[in-house]
């Protein structure tokens, strides 16, 4: 079935005008799959790491959000060990006038501000509620290892 | 002819017989009376054809060892003139016939009494033939002469038109047994002459179709005959043979012709012979005369004979071997008249053999097995024979073709033997199914089976190859250019049509390659061996006399000395090109081309003014009797006689007269022809109207097929009564008739064919896409049109086409594709032309199926509506009661496809049903999400509300909301589906969206809220449109503007949701349309008027123009319609048209958008509606979009159209009755109850 000119759209621009830092391009079997990398911002413990995320626009998009999650593994108390990310635009406040760029920059906007009051892996929160010093270090040390 | 180098062996072995004595001595008590004859001389006379005894002055007759001698007759082809007594023996020598082994007898050249196969010889060494030739063979064509015209007996009448001078000619000769009847000494001796003679009553046809089925039956066998064999010599005693047969041994003269029929079925067909002084000497076999009773009978053969061998005294039952020479004679040439299509025969009596198709058909069978006993072989026949004969079945007709296993020779004798056992029934395969007499009766029986004969797919795909065959060769037709009156280009492929149009107006065959008849051969009479010649065996060839030719139908029986062409006197043929090549343009043409008719030399142009008074005499005569009969005196007919007939008659379906009548007009040089529409109630005179003469004269009438039958029968009421005063259209003869979408008359038995039929014309064209629907009983009714010999008649066209097809026989289709070739032209628009390119260049043709999603709302409904069919359908299925409510379920069907159009499609009527249906089927359900009315009405509401819409908010406030939204946003783009405006449909169905995950709607945007769909306003603005959300808005070109700009009368409303999604497709289609291409033509289908309704709504508020063209208008209104959608136009145009009544004939090139809003269940009919734009005539490429609704019905019915079109069509398409069954099956899977059907949801 061909693609609704919405996601059309939204590619062409993603591939023409991509946002700082962010990047995403469909899969050459899957229009509706993309790649995404996605660096981390400054002066956040992700800085100069770049993470590679999965996106999938669902036959419902844009009614419903599409699903992202993150490939590289990343030290963050509201993604958890499988890449999945607690943001509450990819759940309830989803509304179709978001857009894929939207998504993206408002993951890149987690990475700089984690909230460990909404978890999603918890032992990661806790770690950065007790001790937030060893977590953000244990962060930038993750993102040395992986992000890259 | 060849005369076939083995004569029949006389004897068959023994055992191969079947022996049923009785039958061989049918007269036994005769038999005793004959006692006492003496044999005379032992001659004996040969007997006349016609029960006429008639002196054969014998000639010398030459005996031939070893081999029969056929004698042919010398002279040379027709001119020879015999008297009906002898012909003095020509010079000729004789050649020898094939001789054999002494197994076989040879044939003698006596006049045809085809003795049946020889029985089981008891001695066969005979070997010993006589063959006395009376070189005076030449048939007595005097007596026996009846006509042939019908092989009927009793029509048989004195000779008529024959070749001036002929008489006969002479065939070949077989030996064959008789036996006595008489006993004791004298009646005759080897070499003897005899006479045959038949009883003088003719027997009636029935008696001999009952004898001559019984014979077949039983004869075969019984010998009780044993080696004696009564001769009857010849006086001429040179012969060899004389030995043999003692010459003098004749005994008593028999008595005189015996009377004494024992039974009389066996009476009937006895064939007795005398000697030359008139005693009764035997009978034929009854197995081997019974074919030749009906031709003696007719007159068609005669015979003379002479006895080979024979007991030097006879007793009853003894055995005579007879040397029996055939004579075709006048009469068997004289024409058959086909009877007049003027009788009006009625739908069954054209199924039944007429008596006179019964007298044929026994001619027929008789000459063939006649043919096959002397070995006569065709010099030529067509190669469809051939290749029917090659096959071993025959094909066409088993009997008609049984006489060409016999030329095969030497076939084992057992075969032989049994063939003779079964004369009548022959396979030529000589395999025998042993049918017996009981065939004739099947024929008739077979014809009730109506379904049998449909075609099925593989058929139709074969017929597919015929055509492509039969259009073998077209590419290399000539191009001819129309007079200058004809304005048109043709294209070339046209200019060939025109050419071969032409040539079959002409009666010019060499166009095409045209040979002997398909159904005939060509054989040659032999010369006849003259006694005392050297008997020379050589080549058979040596005795026919290839100056004398002949030819014969081995399937009507018929009988020519003239060389059958495949020419027919038809005049014209079937175009057959496929749809949207420009047949009408063609004819057109041709029109132009051949304006009149072949006329009375003698027409004088000084009689025209004449011609012209008279015309005007005839023309009150119709209406007003009173003047008329003033007038009457005045031969009128015999004026129009003088005239010529130059008018065209064109019969078409009513919605395309107008078309027709006003191409024509485009076509012609202005004043060139002039066309009239003749039909409806108001119609005028019809002579007055040809009556006319200059500039008013009329040239073309167009009617169309109603109007025609209804004349029919007014005129086929009056035309016989005395008051009748002609006047009618039957009684003017048209230069041409063209029936336009011919397959109207596929159904030869309805009255509109009858109508056709009845038209006088010279030149008949049938034009058609489609001139084979789906059985081949459908070409009949085109060829019974056209006049084409033969196939135009019924049973003749059932024998050898529908008959051999119902028998699986796919040789029949071998007979459609040559009478397709000759008078048929089909070309596809994929052919191509001799230089390889395509005859038609039409513009490419593109298909969108643009598969949509319903609206949260119409989903719900059609929910709804689609499970309580669904659970009502497998209710009464479970019940076995689908069947007997096939129709509600129908029904239900139609109402699910009205809803994927549009939910208030259903509304009135579903609503009713709803709380009914919902009680019969389960009081339960129904209510969790509501009933269907309180859905409807939820989804009508925005509608209802839309005039309290624009009241609480004046146009000001509509101002402000736009100027606020219009700053603060700067965006002019839907910020969901990315159009160029805030899209309606996407905002309600982002809120149905949220409704059905029981969330709160808030604005995508803001996420304010939550909101309702009520609480949704729309700005409009003339076309601006803008949303209330983005405040985007735009001009007439969807150019964003400003909201400073908007300065005009802006209202907001509710949303409108009574829109469909197929709606709000079209319409954005169309908005996109219209800013590419502001002059655009569209055409938009449905099948339902009442949605056509709605798209008018809604075209009309988003400020369109349409047209409307659907069944419920007059032919007038259709015609204003078709002419103002040609109209240029500097906006859009739409033209609303419903698939039945447009799908069909009309020419719309004028557009080359065309929507197909539903689906319809037969593919070929959406194909047909894309047609009406997509064929000859059309510049621009093509769009075609398709709606479709995932996850509906209209999916699973495409899914049916691409698996069997065939199928579907008849019963749910027509409501027709007859397929429920496999309808059921259809439904099943359109309800998605099929197996295989939930993994394939593609849509």
């Amino acid at each position: 079935m061909s693609l609704p000119k919405r996601i059309l759209k939204e590619t062409e621009r993603l591939m023409a005008d991509s946002p700082p830092g962010i990047s995403a391009a469909p899969k050459d079997d899957n229009l509706r799959h993309f790649d995404v990398t996605v660096a981390g911002p400054e002066s956040s413990p992700y800085e100069g790491g770049v993470f590679k995320l999965e996106l999938f626009l669902p036959e419902e998009y844009p009614m419903n959000p599409p699903k992202v999650r993150f490939l590289t593994k990343i030290y963050h108390p509201n993604i958890d060990k499988l890449g999945r990310i607690c943001l509450d635009i990819l759940k309830d406040k989803w509304s179709p006038a978001l857009q894929i760029r939207t998504v993206l920059l408002s993951i890149q906007a987690l990475l700089g501000a984690p909230n460990p009051d909404d978890p999603l892996a918890n032992d990661v929160a806790q770690n950065w509620k007790e001790d937030e010093k060893g977590a953000i270090a244990q962060a930038k040390e993750w993102t040395r290892v992986y992000a890259h | 002819m060849s005369p076939s180098p083995s004569p029949l062996p006389l004897v068959a072995p023994v055992g191969a017989a079947k022996a049923e004595p009785d039958l061989f001595f049918p007269a036994s008590d005769s038999e005793d009376e004959h006692d006492k004859e003496d044999g005379d001389e032992g001659e004996i006379l040969a007997v006349v054809p016609s029960s006429t005894v008639r002196d054969v002055p014998s000639s010398s007759t030459v005996r031939r060892e070893m081999g029969s001698s056929s004698a042919v007759q010398a002279q040379p082809q027709l001119q020879t003139s015999f008297d009906s007594t002898l012909v003095a023996p020509s010079d000729e020598p004789i050649p020898f016939f094939a001789s054999q082994d002494s197994d076989i007898l040879p044939v003698s050249p006596v006049s045809s009494k085809p003795k049946p196969r020889p029985r089981p010889r008891p001695s066969p060494s005979h070997s010993s033939r006589s063959s006395p030739a009376p070189s005076a063979l030449e048939v007595p064509s005097a007596g026996p002469s009846r006509k042939r015209s019908s092989p009927a007996p009793p029509a048989r009448s004195p000779s008529v038109s024959i070749p001036e001078g002929f008489t006969g000619g002479y065939l070949g000769e077989f030996v064959c047994e008789g036996w006595s009847l008489s006993k004791g000494k004298g009646y005759c001796s080897p070499g003897s002459k005899i006479v045959f003679e038949r009883p003088k009553p003719p027997k009636t046809v029935e008696d001999e179709a009952r004898s001559l089925a019984r014979s077949k039956e039983k004869v075969g066998p019984a010998r009780l005959v044993n080696g004696k064999v009564v001769h009857a010599k010849g006086k001429p005693v040179a012969g060899k043979q004389m030995t043999l047969g003692a010459m003098g041994m004749s005994k008593k003269a028999p008595p005189p012709p015996v009377k004494k029929g024992p039974v009389k079925a066996q009476v009937d067909q006895i064939i007795r012979f005398r000697n030359e002084r008139g005693f009764e000497v035997g009978r034929l076999s009854v197995t081997e005369a019974g074919f030749l009773v009906h031709l003696l009978d007719t007159g068609i053969i005669s015979l003379q004979g002479h006895v080979i061998d024979c007991p030097q005294v006879l007793s009853t039952g003894s055995t005579i071997l007879l040397n029996v020479k055939v004579y075709l004679a006048r009469a068997a040439f004289e024409k058959v008249e086909k009877d007049g299509r003027g009788e009006q025969r009625s739908f069954w009596q054209e199924q039944k053999e007429t008596g006179e198709e019964e007298a044929m058909r026994k001619r027929k069978d008789a000459l063939g097995l006649l043919f096959g006993r002397i070995g006569v072989k065709p010099l030529r026949s067509n190669a469809l024979l051939l290749a029917q004969k090659k096959n071993g079945r025959a094909v066409i007709n088993e009997t008609s073709l049984k006489h060409f296993d016999s030329n095969g020779g030497k076939l084992p004798s057992s075969a032989l033997a049994r063939r003779s056992a079964s004369p009548s029934k022959s396979s030529s395969s000589g395999k025998g199914k042993e049918k017996g007499s009981a065939r004739n009766s099947d024929d008739e029986e077979e014809d009730s089976g109506d379904e049998a004969e449909k075609l099925n797919d593989e058929q139709m795909n074969e017929l597919d190859q015929i055509y492509r065959k039969a259009q073998q060769g077209d590419t290399r037709l000539d191009e001819m250019d129309p007079p200058d009156t004809f304005l048109y280009m043709l294209r070339p492929y046209q200019k060939q049509a025109l050419t071969w149009m032409n040539a079959r107006e002409a009666g010019d065959e060499t166009v095409r390659d045209q040979g002997l008849h398909p159904l005939w051969e060509e054989y040659a009479f032999k010369k006849e061996h003259k006694e005392g010649e050297p008997i020379e065996v050589e080549d058979d060839d040596d005795w026919i006399d290839p100056s004398r030719k002949f030819y014969w139908n081995p399937y009507s029986g018929e009988l020519s000395l003239t060389f059958p062409t495949s020419n027919t006197k038809a005049k014209g043929g079937i175009l057959a090109d496929a749809m949207g090549m420009g047949k009408t343009c063609m004819m057109a043409s041709l029109m132009h081309l051949n304006r009149e008719g072949d006329a009375p030399p003698e027409m004088p142009a000084a009689a025209d003014a004449e011609a012209e008074d008279e015309q005007l005499a005839k023309r009150p005569k119709f209406k007003q009797v009173t003047l008329s009969n003033q007038w009457r005196a005045i031969p009128t007919a015999v004026k129009t006689v003088n005239k010529p007939p130059s008018s065209t008659l064109v019969v078409c379906p009513v919605s395309l007269a107008s078309q027709w009548h006003e191409e024509l007009q485009k076509m012609s040089d202005k004043g060139s022809m002039t066309s009239f529409m003749w039909y409806g109630n108001d119609r005028t005179d019809i002579e007055k109207l040809l009556a006319q003469e200059g500039r008013k004269k009329v040239d073309v009438i167009i009617t169309s097929y109603g109007t025609l039958a209804s004349e029919f029968q007014k005129w086929r009421k009056t035309k016989d009564k005395p008051s009748y005063e002609g006047g009618s259209i039957y009684d003017h003869e048209f230069l041409r008739i063209v029936l336009d979408e011919a397959h109207n008359i596929k159904n030869r038995t309805a009255l509109v064919s009858k109508a056709c039929y009845e038209l006088k014309g010279q030149r008949r064209w049938a034009l058609t896409g489609t001139p084979i629907v789906n059985r081949l009983d459908d070409l009949y009714s085109l060829l019974h049109f056209l006049r084409l010999e033969p196939w135009g008649h019924y049973s003749f066209f059932r024998s050898f086409v529908t008959v051999p097809f119902l028998n699986q026989d796919s040789k029949a289709l071998n007979v459609v594709q040559y009478i397709l070739e000759s008078c048929l032209l089909r070309r596809e628009k994929s052919m191509r032309d001799k230089d390889g390119r395509l005859i038609v260049d039409l513009p490419p043709k593109t298909v969108d199926l643009q598969v949509l999603d319903f609206s949260r709302p119409e989903r719900q409904i059609y929910k709804h509506l689609e499970d309580r069919a669904k659970r009502r359908f497998i209710q009464l299925d479970a019940e076995g009661r689908a069947m007997s409510n096939y129709t509600s379920i129908l029904a239900m069907l139609m109402k699910l496809r009205q809803c994927v159009d549009h939910p208030l499609l259903v509304l009135s009527k579903a609503a009713e049903e709803d709380e009914q249906g919902d009680r019969l089927l389960d009081p339960d359900t129904g209510d969790a999400q509501g009933s269907l009315k309180e859905m409807i009405a939820l989804y009508a509401g925005g509608l209802q509300a839309d005039s309290e819409g624009h009241v609480p908010h004046d146009s000001s406030y509509a101002l402000q909301v736009l100027k606020e939204i219009g700053e603060a946003e700067g965006t002019s783009e839907c910020p969901i589906c990315t159009s160029e405006i805030f899209d309606e449909d996407c905002i309600v169905d982002y809120i149905g969206n949220c409704e059905d995950q029981n969330k709160p709607a808030n604005c995508p945007m803001c996420d304010k809220g939550p909101y309702k769909m009520s609480d949704l306003r729309s700005v409009q603005r003339r076309r601006k449109r803008i949303n209330p959300i983005t405040g985007a808005f735009t001009d007439d070109d969807g150019h964003p503007v400003l909201a400073s700009q908007g300065e005009t009368a802006v209202t907001i409303g509710k949303v409108d949701l009574v829109s469909s999604t197929k709606l709000r497709a079209l319409v954005r289609k169309l908005d996109q349309m219209r800013i590419e291409e502001p002059e655009v033509k569209a055409l938009v289908f449905s099948q339902f008027t009442s949605f056509l309704d709605l798209i008018e709504t809604t075209l009309t508020k988003e400020g369109y123009r349409w047209l409307r063209f659907d069944g419920s208008m007059s032919q007038a209104q259709r015609a204003a319609t078709i002419e103002q959608f040609g109209k240029k136009t500097r906006e859009p145009l739409i033209l609303l048209i419903s698939l039945k009544a447009g799908g069909v004939g009309l020419n719309l090139t004028m557009a080359n958008h065309v929507f197909m809003m539903d689906t319809w269940w037969n593919e070929a009919i959406e194909q047909q509606a894309i047609d009406r734009v997509h064929r000859l005539g059309q510049n621009k490429p093509v769009f075609v979009t398709r709606y479709i609704i995932k996850g509906t019905v209209e999916k699973r019915i495409m899914k049916i159209q691409r698996s069997k079109t065939a199928l579907v069509n008849a019963s749910l398409a027509g409501g027709a009755s007859k397929d429920k069954a496999a309808s059921l099956a259809d439904i099943k899977k359109i309800f998605g109850l099929d197996e295989d059907d939930s993994e394939d949801e593609v849509y």
